[in-house]
C-alpha cells in the first residue's frame, strides 16, 4: 500500500489551490485522507502507475482533461436518498404544489445543481410519482435534470444503479419495493417510469450556465457552503438567472442566500426556499449626475430624460 | 421518570446481537437481546421496548408470531418494529411490511444504515442529553 497514503504536502497545497481556482470550493485541511483514497481510486481507473505519477503529469502537463477529472474527484460529496428531508417537504408541499396550481397543468422543470450519484434527483422524482400515485398533483409532469462535473458518480447517477448499502440510507423499505428491483446480489436499480422523469448532463458548474435552458424551479441543497465567498455570488448570480419568473431556488432548510437578492424573496415559513421575482428592473446606468426624484426607470423614459439633460 | 429509550434485539447471532448493540447504545438507547422469539416475548412483557429489531428465524415462534403477540400487549402498537435479516428479496420485504414491521435492513449492516432506518421509523437518535434541574 506505498503511494496509498504519501502525496507531498506542496502537492497537496497545489490540488487545494487548483480545486479553488477551477470550482470555487475549499477542500479542508483535514480532508487529505478523503483526497488522496480518491485519487488513489482515478489514477488507478486511468492507468497511472500510481498516484504521485498522475498528480506529476497533471501539474507538468497542465491538461484541461485531467484538471477536471481531478478536481470533480475532489469536491464529490457523498450523498444519500431524502437528505435534509424537511427541505424536500418544502419542495414538494410548497414549490411543486404552487407551479402545478400557477401553471394549471404541463411540464415541470426542475435542476438538480451538483446532483453528484443522482440521489437526490431520483428523490425528488419518486416524490412527484407517488403524489401522481395517488391521484394529486396529476395535471403536471415533472422532469428533473441533474447536472454535475464529469465523474464516476454521475455515470452511476445515470444507470440508476445503487449498492446494497446505498438503497439502505434515507431511502424507506416501502419506497424500496416500491421503486425499486434487485439485481444480482449487491445491486439494485430504479423503476423505468422514474428513470424517464430525470435526465443527466455533464457541466462545468461554475462557467456552464449560459449551455442551460431555463427552469421553474432549481434545487441546490447543502453545497453552498463549501464556495468560496466569490464562487457562492457566482453560482447563486448563474442559477438566478435560471430560473423562470415566479419559479423556485430550493437551498437546505439552513442555508440563506445572503445579502445580495438576485431576484429572488425569501418565501415565508419555507426556510432556504426562494422566490424568483416577476422581472429584474436593471439599474439605471451611472451618468455622473445628481439623483432624482424619480422612482421608475422605464427604458423609454429613462432615455428622453437623459436627452433632454445632455 | 425513566426517559431513556428501550431496545430489544432478537437475533439468533451472538456477533450480529453485539454489533447491533453497541451501534444502537451509542443512540443513546438501552439494549436489552437475546436469541429467542419466546424469551423477547417475555422481556417485552416486562418492559415495552420503544423498538424492536428482529431477525425472521427466531425460535421457536417466528418473527410475524413475535409482532403479533407484542402488538397485543397494552400499548404494543407503539413499538417499532424494525427487520434486520440476511432475506433480502422484494418478496421477504413486502411480507415484512404488511406484517407490520416499521422498517427493514439487509444484512451485512453498519452504524449509517441502522440510524438511518432509526430515524426513517421516527425514532430519535443521538445521546440523551440529561438535564435534570429540577
Amino acid at each position: 500500500m506505498r503511494g496509498a497514503l504519501s502525496l507531498k504536502p506542496s502537492y497537496y497545497e497545489a490540488l487545494k489551490r487548483l480545486t479553488l481556482e477551477l470550482a470555487g470550493v475549499r477542500v479542508g485541511s483535514d480532508h487529505a485522507f478523503l483526497v488522496e483514497t480518491r485519487l488513489a481510486s482515478l489514477a488507478r481507473e486511468d492507468g497511472f502507475a500510481s498516484l504521485d505519477a498522475m498528480i506529476e503529469e497533471l501539474f507538468s502537463t497542465g491538461q484541461t482533461r485531467l484538471a477536471v477529472r481531478v478536481v470533480s474527484a475532489l469536491v464529490e460529496r457523498d450523498t444519500h436518498f431524502n437528505r435534509d428531508p424537511a427541505s424536500l417537504d418544502i419542495l414538494e408541499n410548497y414549490a411543486m404544489e404552487a407551479l402545478a396550481e400557477v401553471r394549471g397543468g404541463g411540464r415541470v422543470d426542475i435542476l438538480s445543481y451538483g446532483c453528484g450519484s443522482g440521489q437526490d434527483v431520483y428523490s425528488i422524482a419518486m416524490r412527484a410519482a407517488a403524489r401522481r400515485a395517488g391521484g394529486e398533483l396529476e395535471n403536471i409532469h415533472v422532469n428533473i435534470t441533474g447536472i454535475d462535473y464529469p465523474s464516476q458518480a454521475l455515470e452511476r447517477a445515470r444507470s440508476g444503479r445503487y449498492t446494497h448499502f446505498e438503497v439502505q440510507r434515507g431511502l424507506s423499505a416501502k419506497d424500496l419495493v416500491t421503486w425499486f428491483e434487485p439485481i444480482g446480489e449487491d445491486e439494485w436499480i430504479i423503476d423505468p417510469d422514474i428513470r424517464r422523469m430525470v435526465d443527466f448532463q455533464e457541466m462545468h458548474l461554475l462557467s456552464g450556465f449560459e449551455d442551460l435552458s431555463a427552469y421553474h424551479a432549481v434545487v441546490f441543497r447543502g453545497g453552498l457552503s463549501h464556495y468560496s465567498a466569490p464562487a457562492q455570488v457566482r453560482v447563486l448570480r448563474g442559477l438566478a438567472k435560471l430560473i423562470r419568473p415566479y419559479g423556485y431556488l430550493q437551498l437546505g432548510t439552513g442555508e440563506q442566500i445572503g445579502d445580495m437578492h438576485f431576484g429572488l424573496d425569501p418565501v415565508p415559513g419555507a426556510p432556504g426556499l426562494y422566490r424568483k421575482r416577476e422581472a429584474i428592473v436593471a439599474p439605471p446606468e451611472p451618468t455622473g449626475k445628481q439623483p432624482t426624484e424619480r422612482r421608475t426607470f422605464g427604458p423609454r423614459k429613462g432615455e428622453a430624460h437623459r436627452a433632454q439633460n445632455g | 421518570m425513566n426517559t431513556t429509550q428501550h431496545c430489544l434485539i432478537v437475533d439468533e447471532s451472538l456477533m450480529v446481537r453485539r454489533v447491533a448493540a453497541r451501534i444502537i447504545r451509542d443512540f443513546g438507547y438501552e439494549v436489552e437481546d437475546t436469541k429467542s422469539g419466546q424469551d423477547a416475548l417475555d422481556m417485552a412483557r416486562i418492559r415495552l421496548p420503544d423498538v424492536i429489531l428482529l431477525d425472521w428465524q427466531i425460535g421457536p415462534m417466528g418473527a410475524v408470531d413475535l409482532i403479533t403477540a407484542i402488538r397485543g400487549e397494552p400499548g404494543g402498537e407503539n413499538v417499532r418494529v424494525i427487520f434486520c435479516t440476511a432475506q433480502r428479496s422484494l418478496e421477504t420485504i413486502r411480507a415484512a411490511l404488511s406484517a407490520g414491521a416499521d422498517e427493514y435492513i439487509m444484512k451485512p449492516f453498519d452504524s449509517d444504515i441502522i440510524e438511518s432506518k432509526f430515524r426513517l421509523a421516527g425514532l430519535s437518535v443521538g445521546r440523551q442529553v440529561e438535564t435534570d434541574a429540577a
